[in-house]
Formats: structure tokens, sequence, C-alpha cells
């Protein structure tokens, strides 16, 4: 039984990769290769930002330090070493956890609206850092002159193609193994500190040890959509790192709903697909994304796809009653 | 890093006076906003991520009424006032439905809020920095203190917002309302088991939160330049000074924000580019040595 | 053997827990009784490691528990369930026992095993036919009537094969008739475990029919214990507790206000 749940995942995400692979031949066009490789980017930081926040009970407001991390941190190792594509990823992820280690050691002891402050604040720190130490990071005009793209094991990310199904692949992966994460054990023990931390302690769990793990791995995979998105723009940005982009995760989860694993990456289809619209239609995207925000918060209460799942829910538990009272 | 810089300034008392004014303008216009914040967590429980906006609403709205009638005390209370309908309004449409809620949501809300606000900013006035110049009456020559140069109107700035600081304390210790408004941090059941209509306070709370951010916005208007994601980074300061000063300590608030105030004054001289790490070093030393902050009691 | 020496504890100048020496053999049940501030919860919260005594030790087979996490104490036998259900709602109930039996085999930050572990099934399933919550296992918790969620509850605690088993208030905001079912299925755990279980209880019926044992409690000190008999009979607790009111042929007490 074991075994064939982690195959249904496997399978999954190879229909999926077969699914995704196939656009480009579908679709004529960049638009929607494109498109795909900025929902892997944000897809891969959504869904990792739920780890904390629908799995872990952990509001964090600047997880986006973590996508910013990775596009800057890649970028520099490909600019200014002669690392392979695959070693730079590696120190990448590296770089990232023990980021991430520092500062989860700092945050996930804190409550709630604490911690929702306190990581906002060290991604203001790590924005500024990248704004202020010009010489490394290129200040506020971001990483210029294009990240190289050695080829790897006969994989040349220059050719659009190719570039387009690793980053097809990096969200498939990304996602099959956060989903093996929650489906896991140490995923039912994040619930159990979500839903009730102190009987969680009672029970000879260590809390903060717990937030600090999922802490950690949700920073990797963030930091994975970052190396994506820098491969896609071929540089990296100040805005990749502003807290913004953790306002924008959090509303993607808003969106599409905190308690389906899938949620998250409907909600960042939905955000993106609102975000080119709006852009093109009105100079005030905010006031329209906003009104959008208090629609879901204020109206639904609920994301999208758990707004559905619930109504489905409700449906059966009424046709199961219905029957019994008559 | 340039601590000899730093060593040289301390050395000249001209230097000290001049950066000591600018550290305590920074420092009190981030008090009036963070009192606000403060208060606003300390009886609604909520964390008002859309306080910076009204600092923002506050200094457009001076701007416009100093562009339009030529006075900077009608000014000064048009922007208070006019950002504390703002907060009225936010509280009593949006902000009291997501109570009791889960923080993602009140966050979400507040966050919606900063998008719409700064948009509306930006479709009256545009995305242009503006600067509205020092008002007509503080045109005189720069006062000197031991060799430092200190604008009149920095004084006065100083001067106002310790005299709301002052104010404040008082009418939350003496007042009959301060006392419900206390009382209401304290133990919400009991306030609304005295019948006193707790949407009522926390509308009234809300809304001097935001008139305190306006007045700092208004205040600050002749100083800064105007832009329509300037309250930002005064929000995140100013949760910095609370965080230090302990949530829900309006004393608390006033010490916090001189010292963040002093350290962006000189800081800015010794290591510019370390000043918010240094604050943000601040800030995590105070949380791991005392959680609650320096004046707080309770954890939130 | 549970022994307390000398525990004391303090909140800003109010003694909770003055000076309490007490010693539970193994295999007894005893109720702790007392008016409400009396500090039966705090003497809980300082056997469980929530909170830390001023002074005193607590002796468990003659090792110390003072200073130690709950996580730890929990791991040396001391087990607890809560007056308020202290429960993980969005778990099912049989994800809730497997997760929890998982943590007590040191399994839970396993990331490459799936949910839920062979290896916790049995244990799982045995603490739920126990208590009789086998046949609710696909809801939810925070779906389980009021009783089941105290019963999941103390089923939590079971988990962890506990020494001692604390109840606070098992039967709290219960009906009657649910009351004796509860005690009774406490009864009949008692029995059949052979642990030591402490429990709190404002019911006197209840008390003085199935507790060998009784503590009395009052501010903060003790006041007496011993057999029902015996606390029956106690001046001291007549006086202070249980007023004149109490018929020794049925052991019902009312107490004094």
């Amino acid at each position: 039984m074991v075994r064939r749940a982690a195959l249904a995942d496997v399978l999954g995400g190879a229909a999926a990769f077969a699914v995704l692979a196939a656009v480009p031949l579908l679709i004529g066009g960049k638009a929607a290769p494109d498109f795909v490789i900025r929902c892997a980017a944000y897809g891969l930081f959504a869904t990792s930002l739920n780890l904390l926040v629908g799995y872990g009970g952990m509001i964090s407001f600047g997880h986006g330090m973590f996508f910013g991390l990775g596009a800057y941190a890649f970028g520099l190792l490909m600019q200014r070493t002669a690392l392979s594509i695959p070693a730079a990823f590696a120190l990448t992820i590296l770089i990232a956890a023990a980021v991430a280690t520092v500062i989860g050691a700092i945050c996930v002891r804190l409550k709630e609206i604490y911690f929702a402050f306190v990581t906002l604040a060290f991604q203001m720190l790590i924005h500024s850092l990248i704004i202020s130490w010009v010489g490394l990071t290129g200040g506020d005009q971001g990483l210029r002159g294009g990240i190289p793209r050695p080829v790897f094991l006969g994989v040349d990310l220059a050719n659009r193609i190719q570039l387009y199904l690793a980053c097809g692949a990096a969200l498939v992966i990304g996602l099959v193994l956060m989903h093996r994460i929650v489906a896991s054990q140490f995923g039912y023990t994040l619930r159990m500190t979500r839903d009730n931390a102190e009987r969680a302690g009672y029970l000879g769990v260590d809390v903060v040890r717990v937030r600090l793990i999922a802490f950690v791995l949700a920073a990797v995979f963030a930091c994975v959509g970052g190396v994506v998105m820098s491969l896609f723009v071929s540089g990296a940005y100040p805005d990749f790192a502003d807290w913004t982009v953790s306002g924008d995760g959090m509303f993607i989860n808003m969106l599409g709903g905190i308690n389906v694993f899938l949620g998250p990456m409907l909600g960042t289809v939905i955000l993106l697909l609102l975000n080119d619209t709006v852009t093109r239609l009105t100079e005030h995207d905010g006031i329209v994304l906003g009104v959008v925000i208090l629609f879901f918060a204020i109206g639904l209460r609920k994301g999208l796809l758990d707004f559905v799942l619930d109504r489905i829910a409700e449906r059966r538990a009424t046709a199961v009653a219905s029957p019994e009272r008559g | 890093m340039d601590l000899a810089a730093l060593a040289a300034c301390i050395a000249n008392p001209g230097c000290v006076v001049t950066q000591a004014t600018s550290g305590f303008i920074v420092g009190m216009l981030l008090f009036l906003v963070a009192a606000g914040l403060t208060l606003i967590f300390g009886v609604l429980k909520v964390i008002n991520f859309a306080h910076g906006a009204f600092y923002m609403l506050g200094a457009y709205f001076a701007f416009a009424l100093y562009q339009s009638s030529g006075s900077f005390a009608l000014a000064l209370i048009g922007g208070a006032a006019g950002s504390g309908v703002a907060a009225l309004a936010c509280e009593r449409l949006l902000i009291s439905r997501v109570y009791g809620g889960s923080v993602l949501m009140q966050l979400l809300v507040c966050y919606a809020l900063v998008l719409i606000l700064d948009d509306v900013v930006r479709m009256v006035w545009g995305n242009d920095f503006l600067s509205m110049g020092m008002p007509a009456q503080f045109q005189v020559p720069p006062l000197f203190v031991a060799g430092g140069v200190v604008p009149p109107f920095y004084l006065f700035l100083i001067a106002v917002a310790l005299a709301i600081a002052v104010a404040l304390g008082l009418a939350l210790a003496r007042t009959r309302l301060g006392k419900v408004v206390r009382a209401a941090a304290h133990n919400p059941q009991m306030v609304s088991a005295l019948g006193i209509n707790t949407g009522l306070i926390y509308g009234l709370v809300f809304a001097l939160g935001g008139a305190l951010a306006g007045m700092a916005g208004a205040l600050a208007a002749p100083v800064r330049s105007l832009t329509p994601g300037m309250g930002f980074s005064i929000l995140i300061d100013s949760f910095i000074v609370t965080v230090i000063g302990g949530m829900g300590s309006v004393a608390g608030a006033l010490v916090g924000a001189l010292l963040i105030g002093f350290i962006r004054a000189f800081g800015s001289v010794g290591f510019p580019l370390f000043t918010d790490g240094i604050m943000y070093m601040v800030m995590v030393a105070v949380l791991v040595t005392r959680p609650t902050g320096l004046f707080g009691r309770n954890a939130g | 053997m549970l022994e307390l020496q000398h525990l004391c504890k303090s909140f800003g100048g109010v003694r909770a827990t003055n000076d309490v020496s007490l010693t539970f053999a193994d295999g007894s049940l005893s109720a702790i009784i007392g008016p409400n501030g009396a500090g039966k919860s705090t003497l809980f919260n300082l056997l469980t490691g929530a909170l830390r005594p001023d002074s005193g030790r607590i002796l468990l087979d003659g090792r110390d528990l003072v200073g130690l996490t709950r996580g730890a104490i929990v791991r040396r036998g001391i087990g607890r369930a809560f007056q308020v259900a202290s429960i993980f709602p969005s778990l099912t109930v049989e994800e809730t026992m497997r997760a929890a039996v998982a943590a007590d085999r040191r399994r839970h930050f396993l990331l490459h095993r799936r949910f839920p572990l062979a290896e916790t099934r049995e244990k799982a399933e045995s603490v739920l036919d126990m208590l009789g919550l086998a046949d609710q296992r696909h809801r939810r918790a925070a779906t389980l009537s009021h009783g089941d969620q105290k019963l999941l509850d103390v089923a939590l605690a079971l988990v962890l094969d506990p020494k001692v088993l604390l109840l606070d208030e098992p039967t709290a905001g219960m009906g009657p008739e649910e009351r004796w079912q509860m005690i009774e299925r406490v009864h009949d755990l008692w029995q059949r475990q052979r642990m030591t279980v402490v429990f709190i209880e404002h019911d006197m019926d209840i008390v003085f029919k199935i507790a060998p044992h009784i503590v009395v409690l009052c501010y903060g000190r003790v006041l007496a214990a011993g057999t029902p008999d015996a606390i029956r009979a106690d001046e001291a607790v007549i006086a202070a507790y249980l007023g004149t009111a109490v018929d020794t042929d049925t052991g019902t007490a009312t107490a004094a206000a």
C-alpha cells in the first residue's frame, strides 16, 4: 500500500509532465510556454508557502525572501564561478537551507502575528541588502548581463524548448516531492502542531524542531522557484525579493485554497491570468487585485478549491442524512 | 562601514546636534505611527498591516490642503482628520468583518487595503515624487546650536509630536474613555459585559490610530518626498518599534521609536549600508531576550 | 510509585501549591477534590512539566522529574487528559491515534515514510477498542460528540502507555448519564490496565463511590488524604469544604458555599 501511493504520485507526475511537454507542440508561439514557466516558478513558491501556512499553520509574510535568494544565489554562482548548472543548483539549495535554518531558528518560536511580521522584517533586510550591496548584486539594477547556461549532460538550457522542459520538470518533481512530504509521517506531525501545539508537546513532539524543519523545507522549494525564474529571465532583480512577492504568495494561497494540496497551483494560474489581463486593461491593477482579495477574504472566507470541496462535502452529508430522516 | 566618520561625528558637538535632531524627528514621526499601531493591536488584537497607508493618506491630504489653502495649520488638521475618517471607514466596512477570524484573513484584508489605497493615491496624485516644500512661516534661517544646524521646523515637529505623546498618555491614564480603552485591551468580555459598545470603542481606537498616522504623514510632508508606496517602509519601521517597545505599550512605542530614530540618524554617518541590518539585529536581540518587548506585559 | 515532596508554586504572591506532599501507590485510583482555586489544575501542571515548581521534588519510581520538559516527562510515564478536551480538530480519530503512536515511537520525523505507518496500526487500534472509539475512526475529531472528544483526549494519553494517568475533570461539561458512562470507562480502564490513575472531580457522588483514595486540596494545601470513610470523618474537611451535610450512608456531600 505504501509503495502504491508513491507510485501513484510518480505516475501522476509523469502524466502531468507529458501534458506540459505537449503544450508547445499544440499551441504555437512563445506565449503559452512562457506562461507555463512563470506558473512553474510561482507555483513552486506558492505551494512551498502552503507547507507553512496550510499544513503548518505558520503565516509567513517573508517567504518571498527565499524566492529572491534562490534567484540571486543561482545567478551569482553562474556568473562568478565556473560551476556547472547542476552544481550551482545544488549549492543554491544548500545556501537557502542554511539561511533558512538561521532565520527559522529565530522565527519559529514566535507567536503567529510576531512570526508573520518578523519573517517580513527579514525579507525587508534581505531586500535592503540586495539594494545596497551594489558591488555584488548590482543594486536596484539587478543582476544584468545574462546568466550563462553552459551545456550539462547534453542539456542546453539556452535552447528555448529545453529550458521549457527543464522548468516543467522542476515544477513536476518539486510538486511530487512536496506531496510526498505532506503525506508522510512528518506531514501529519506538522498538522498536529498546527491543530494543537500544546497537545503535540504532551505527546513528546518537539514542536519547535518540527516547525524549523518545515520552515527549511519550504525555503528550499521556494528557492527552486526563484532559480526557475532567474533562468527564465536570465537575471535577477530586487523585485524578486520584495515583500510583494510574499504578499502575492499569500494571495495565491487564499485564491486557490490552503486545505487542498493543489490549491496554490490553481491560485497561481488564476493570479497570473488575472494579472496579465488586468495589466493589459488598466494601469490600476492594485485596485482590481485588492477588490478580488476582499471578495475572497470577506465574501468566500476561503479559497476556491476549499470552497468547492466544502460544498461537495456538504451535499454528500445532506444526501446521506436525508434518507435517514425520510 | 566608516566607523572613523562616526567617531569624528561624535567628537564634534555640531555633528552630534545635527544628527540628534534628525534622530528626534525620525523617532517622533515613527512614534506617532507606532503609537496607533500598538493601540490598535492592544485593543482590537489586529495587526494593522494597512497602517502605513494612513500615514501616506495624511501626507497627501496635507499636500492637497496646503496647495489649495496655503495654510499649514489647516493642512495638519486636515491630514490627521482625513486619515482618521478613512481609517474609521475601513474599520467599520471591512476590517470589522474579520475580527476573531484567522490572522491570515486579517492580514489579507489589510493587504488588499494597502493595494487599493496605494492605487487610489496613484490615480489622484500620480506616480511621481511630489514635494510640498517648506511652509512659508518656517522659511527662516536655521538655528545654530553648538555649531550644529537645527531648522526651526524640526523643533516645531518635535514639539507637536511630544505634545501629542503627552496628551495621549494623559488621556489614557486619566479620562473615562482612556480607562475603557485600557480595560478593553485587557479584557474585552468584561467591557461588553459592562454594557459598553465594543464596536464603538474599536471604531474610535482605529480612527484615533489612523489620525495619529495621518498627523505623522502631514508633519512629514514638508521634509519628505511623497510617493504612493511611502507608507510601507514606515510600517515596517514602526512594527520594529512596537516589537522592541512591547505590543500594546504606548510608552514602549516612544522609547522604541527614539531608539530606532537614533540608530537611523547616527547609522547614516557611520554605516549607511547597515542601518537596516542593525535595526533588525536590535529587534532580534529584544525578541530573544524579552519576547514581549521592553515594556510588554503579556505576549500578544 | 509517584511521590510529591514539599511541592510549592506561587503566582505573584498567591500560593497556588503550598507545601504539598503526597504519595500515589502503583496501581492506585485516587480522586483529587477541592473548591475552585484549590490548586488542583496547578498540581497537574506541575506534575506534567507545564509549570516548574518553586521548590520541592516529584519522584516517579525514585527519579526526580522536576526540570524535565513536558515531552521528557511524558516519556517517563506520566500521561494527561485535559479539562477541555485537547485534541487535533482537523485529523480523523484514526489519524490522531496513529500520529500519536508514531510520535511516541519517535517515528514522527520520517519524511520518506508515508502516513500511516503500518507499525503504528496495532497500538492505535487497541487503544481505540479499549475506549470504544473504533466505530468513530473515520470521523474528524472536531465533529465528534463532546463525550467522544473527551475519550479521544484520554486515548491520546493512553497511547504512551503511561504508568500514571492524570485526568483533569473527565466528566466536565457532561450530563448526569454521560458522566456515569465516562467514569465507568475510567474505572474499567484502571482495573484492566493496572496503572496509577489520578483524577480531579467535582461530583461528590462519583468521587465517594469509585475512588478508594481521596485527596482534599484547599488553598493550595493538602487538607486531608485517605479512604472515603476517613475523608468523611475528617473534621478539617467537614469544616472547610464538605460542610456538615454529609450523608454517610450514600456518601452524598454538598459543598458548602
